[in-house]
């Protein structure tokens, strides 16, 4: 089977790291409902979007989740 | 039935990516509990089985399942957990190439063997299928 690269934007770092996932990204401060950011806040979303898309080219890190702060 | 694969407990399973992002043709997956509103809702006590979601739909179109995270944020603007708008959006500001035509989602479930045995495969069939570069995966 041939691998599909992955990003995962997670709320729950701790269990997330505990799956060792190839990407992620922890938007501090975010929980569950909520974690793509602010409701109709466009430019938040697409921020945390890229963000996390940017770690597809960005030196590797598996098995680490990113914290950004987003406040 | 095909056996399911088998990680390594010790290693990653890292997939380098290769294109631009740009060029990229993004897939979204969600544990959310997100699905078309005419699609069967999830068995909010549990439920194993996963939906499609076509890539032309917008987060008006989309309904949650869900009973174990706060709604205040979703039933104001569904990209809070699915951002298919904003993927779209940056589709059209060529930050991406696009999305894929199918997206995938489940709901909540506790019965992690089926999930890791049975759903999960499937998911990834359904969006090896699809033909993405790259997959983005959300939560609730």
């Amino acid at each position: 089977m041939q691998g599909i690269p992955t990003v995962l934007i997670t709320v729950e770092p701790e269990e997330s790291a505990q799956a060792r996932p190839p990407r992620a990204l922890y938007p501090k401060g975010f929980i569950a409902g909520h974690s793509l950011g602010r409701p109709r806040d466009e430019a938040l979303q697409k921020w945390i979007i890229l963000d996390a898309l940017g770690l597809l080219t960005a030196d590797p890190r598996p098995g680490e989740v990113v914290a950004r702060d987003y406040s | 039935m095909e056996k399911p694969l088998e990680l390594s407990r010790y290693c990653v399973p890292f997939t380098p990516f290769k294109k631009r992002l740009e060029d990229a043709l993004v897939c979204l997956v969600s544990t959310a509990g997100v699905r078309k509103k005419d699609d069967r809702p999830y068995v909010l006590e549990g439920d194993t089985t996963f939906r499609t979601i076509g890539g032309e739909v917008v987060a008006e179109d989309l309904a949650v399942d869900d009973t174990h995270y706060d709604h205040g944020c979703i039933d104001k603007d569904l990209n809070c957990v699915f951002p298919i708008d904003r993927l779209r959006s940056l589709g059209r500001e060529q930050r991406i190439a696009g999305l894929t035509e199918q997206h995938f989602a489940m709901g909540f479930s506790q019965n992690l063997k089926e999930v890791r045995d049975t759903t999960v495969p499937q998911i990834a069939r359904a969006v090896v299928a699809t033909r993405p570069d790259a997959v983005l995966l959300t939560g609730g």
